[in-house]
């Protein structure tokens, strides 16, 4: 009885654990078919699918192959022509959009003037409680004389409306109908349309076959999210991953370019990272002392050691690749005996205690931004100045940053793309809360180009005034301009035809394919 | 046994109050300005004071309270800034998967712990009882962040018998459920081990043995039965901790449940999802404590006689 008794518990262990083992090693097959799907990885929940209310990175990235705008960013940040044929500016107030002829929604209907009219009109009214309301204020009008133009009306010279006329165009009909809703099916123009939503898993889409531009390459696109650093490196060299664009971490980069099955792209991209002063601080206040400053770090090595070489030393908030960028700007490369030179001029002689004076610089908690600083307080100590790092939660840093209680912060600004970014940046107009000129940094001068800047039309004269406000800028040193981290793309070795966009833009994911 | 139900169901009244209010009360102190977040710092003023109205903001934090409360009565948590969906819709996507990991690891923890318990208590100062503490001691000093990485290189990477993360299928949870319980598993096999020291040495223990019954009668009929007690209301107590804990083993295994949902909230600033989150994993914790409280009485009658005596 007994011995029976265990032979069938043992029996019973056995085959749960061929059970088990079974469903574990799936078939390998070493002839796979072509594929016809992708994967991509994302770091964080997407958290509105319709483009006139997200405001999140993730969100971004999988709206733009569902949708399309009137324009869209070139790789020079230049706008071309993306739902719109072309467009005219009369009297440098009145824009005039010809649509493409024969563009299709997701579930068949043509594309009309009225849809795009209504997708701004929705933005404008604050009952929809646009988050983007503010960029579009400067709209007075839209009139939408036929089904393929669209005339919008400015209220004054307004030439930072053609960036925000990249935001996707939803159709009037299915999203009045539904309202809010809208983002739980969205219907778009772009390459992939909605197919599911598994909330924190997986978004899948399908190629859209009547897409204006061309059918994708690729049938089933499906962004997984994973949010775990270390778990999304895992399942890329695990093989689960096929693509993913800046959400490995610089130090992981080179392992994984190691490795044959996987190819890295890295292009210059449009964040700008940087030490922002307190212009209104006693000490900080005196240029020679923030020139002293940014003479004393050297930030290639920085770029070594915190970005693993993924990153180009900055010279201003524009990126290189930018149509309006000024390369020709005042530097200030490594020289610590200049550093020293410049605090003993501006009166800060070395104490007893070995430094001049001491300086609290806020940050977030970050880990990147805590050896950022930690190597900022290194360099800096070398020149006898003292720094104090305080980290904070998010919230409480942009607190402190929106009332002025800092000396110096370091903060990065995301995504740049019209050089009106200025004005949020640097007006005296946006000194918090207004705007996010955190440092009080005031120069008529440069208030004055500016407000021509927005009000000039001209591509030419823009870059022009643009050149002259970074010159200024540079100088005056507002920012101690660190680096721009780059765009990395990892995708398999396999695909092919994917154009990377400084901004990391997605829209030509349909040109990506499996080569034979 | 009635006065002890009424007694404790009434004792929920206080308990519920004061977890709500706390909750609440995390808006208020939480540093900035949630309009700040919501709409982004260049947003118009006029917008700031809409969205400020829309969410009670704009009142005193005592009539914000009233409001709050009145909607919660309503089942009204309130929507999403930046989903826009109602909070309760979100919170019941993603319920039964934390529900389901956390069982899981309960399963995992109990499986492993009890035996493991049991056995280090009857060879008690052997090879065993020292290999099972040792474990324990191991158990409860692998952090889930560092544990979880750990069983995915082993198993999912070099192995391969597993897959990464996700919750694809049924075996997508085994990892997970093995991070979550293994910390568990470590506190219960000390505990039955204590627990079981205890039982064995009472008189009845004994008078099992002297009867002639077979070890393994007097171990599991008379001994574990009555060592349970304890046991079961550690369980009870760790599967709300198991709850709240599972943030972070969440995370790492992408698993779609509540932990991920309170890091977005987190992230994102969502002020009414988080406070919806930490109610829903509060009140859980609350009623997995009833639960316990009921079942202990079940198991052991003095608790219930105790009270109509």
């Amino acid at each position: 009885m007994e011995r029976q008794k265990k032979m069938k518990i043992r029996l019973v262990l056995i085959s749960i654990l061929v059970l088990v083992l079974a469903g574990a090693c799936q078939p390998t097959s070493s002839e796979e078919p072509k594929r016809n799907d992708m994967v991509i990885c994302l770091g964080k929940s997407p958290l509105n699918l319709d483009p006139r209310y997200n405001i999140d990175a993730a969100s971004f990235r999988v709206t733009q192959v569902m949708f399309n705008g009137l324009v869209k960013k070139g790789p020079n940040m230049t706008l071309v022509p993306d739902l719109a044929e072309k467009w005219e500016v009369k009297n440098d107030r009145i824009w005039t959009f010809t649509l493409k002829p024969g563009v299709k929604f997701h579930n068949g209907h043509a594309l009309t003037a009225q849809d795009v009219a209504y997708t701004f009109r929705s933005i404008l009214d604050p009952k929809y409680k646009s988050p983007k309301r503010q960029s579009y204020t400067a709209i007075e009008a839209i009139e939408t004389p036929d089904d393929r133009t669209v005339i919008i009306h400015t209220r004054e010279p307004y030439s930072p409306l053609l960036v925000n006329l990249t935001l996707g165009i939803v159709p009037r009909k299915e999203a009045e109908a539904v309202g809010d809703d809208f983002a739980q099916h969205p219907i778009g123009t772009g390459p992939y349309r909605f197919l599911s939503y598994e909330a924190d898993q997986e978004i899948r889409l399908t190629a859209f076959d009547k897409h204006f531009k061309g059918k994708p390459k690729i049938k089933d696109l499906t962004f997984r999210i994973i949010p775990d650093d270390t778990t999304r490196y895992l399942e890329l060299i695990k093989g689960n991953i096929d693509f993913v664009q800046n959400a490995i971490t610089p130090d992981m980069v080179p392992v994984v370019e190691n490795k044959k099955e996987f190819q890295v792209i890295r292009i210059g991209g449009t964040n700008y990272e940087y030490l922002g002063f307190n212009l209104d601080d006693p000490v900080l206040k005196d240029r020679r002392v923030r020139a002293a400053i940014a003479c004393a770090l050297d930030i290639p090595q920085m770029i070594q050691a915190i970005q693993k070489g993924l990153a180009a030393p900055a010279t201003g908030i524009l990126p290189p690749q930018h149509w309006a960028y000024e390369g020709d700007v005042e530097t200030y490369p490594y020289q610590p005996d200049k550093s020293r030179e410049l605090l003993d001029q501006a009166g800060f002689p070395v104490k007893e205690d070995g430094f001049r004076f001491s300086l609290t610089y806020k940050t977030s908690l970050s880990e990147i931004a805590k050896l950022k600083a930690e190597i900022v307080q290194q360099q800096l100590k070398e020149v006898g100045i003292q720094v104090d790092i305080r980290g904070y939660e998010w919230a409480t840093l942009l607190s402190d940053l929106t009332s002025g209680n800092f000396q110096i912060y370091s903060l990065q600004w995301v995504g740049v793309s019209d050089p009106d970014i200025y004005f949020l940046a640097l007006s005296s107009q946006s000194i918090p809360p207004a705007g996010r000129n955190r440092g009080r940094y005031v120069n008529p001068k440069v208030d004055a180009l500016i407000e021509k800047n927005r009000r000039t039309i001209d591509k030419a004269e823009r870059k022009k005034i643009t050149s002259q406000i970074q010159k200024i800028v540079a100088h005056d040193l507002p920012y101690v301009s660190l680096w721009y981290p780059m765009n990395v793309v990892i995708m398999k070795s396999g695909l092919a035809g994917f154009e990377p966009y400084p901004d990391g833009d997605l829209s030509d994911l349909w040109k990506i394919y499996w080569k034979d | 046994m009635t006065t002890f139900l009424l007694k404790r169901f009434l004792l929920l009244i206080p308990t519920v109050l004061g977890v709500v209010t706390l909750v609440f009360m995390l808006r208020p102190l939480l540093p900035g300005d949630p309009v700040d977040f919501m709409l982004g710092e260049n947003a118009l003023s006029a917008d700031r004071e809409q969205l400020r109205a829309e969410y009670d903001l704009d009142k005193p934090v005592f009539t914000q309270y009233v409001i709050f409360m009145t909607k919660l009565i309503k089942g009204d948590l309130g929507r999403s800034i930046h989903t826009r969906r109602p909070v309760l819709d979100m919170i019941l996507e993603r319920y039964p998967a934390t529900l389901l990991l956390a069982g899981a690891a309960m399963f995992v923890a109990v499986l492993v712990a009890v035996p493991l318990g049991v056995a280090a208590a009857v060879r008690k100062d052997t090879v065993v009882d020292n290999l099972s503490m040792l474990g324990a001691l191991l158990g409860i000093s692998m952090p889930n962040f560092w544990l979880g990485p750990l069983l995915i290189i082993l198993f999912s990477i070099n192995l391969g018998w597993l897959p990464v993360s996700g919750m694809r299928g049924p075996l997508y949870i085994i990892l997970p459920a093995v991070t979550l319980g293994t910390a568990m598993a470590a506190i219960l096999t000390r505990m039955t081990r204590s627990s079981m020291l205890e039982v064995i040495r009472e008189d009845y223990v004994t008078t099992a043995k002297a009867k002639g019954l077979a070890p393994g009668k007097v171990i599991f009929k008379h001994a574990l039965k009555n060592a349970l007690i304890p046991i079961l209301t550690l369980v009870g107590l760790q599967f709300g901790a198991l709850l709240a804990g599972s943030i972070i083993t969440e995370t790492i295994f992408a698993w779609p449940g509540i932990g991920s949902l309170v890091i977005t909230a987190i992230n994102s600033r969502d002020f009414p999802l988080l406070q919806g989150v930490v109610m829903t994993i509060s009140l859980s914790y609350v009623l997995i404590n009833l639960i316990t409280d009921l079942l202990y009485a079940v198991a052991d009658p003095r608790i219930r006689m105790g009270g109509d005596r």
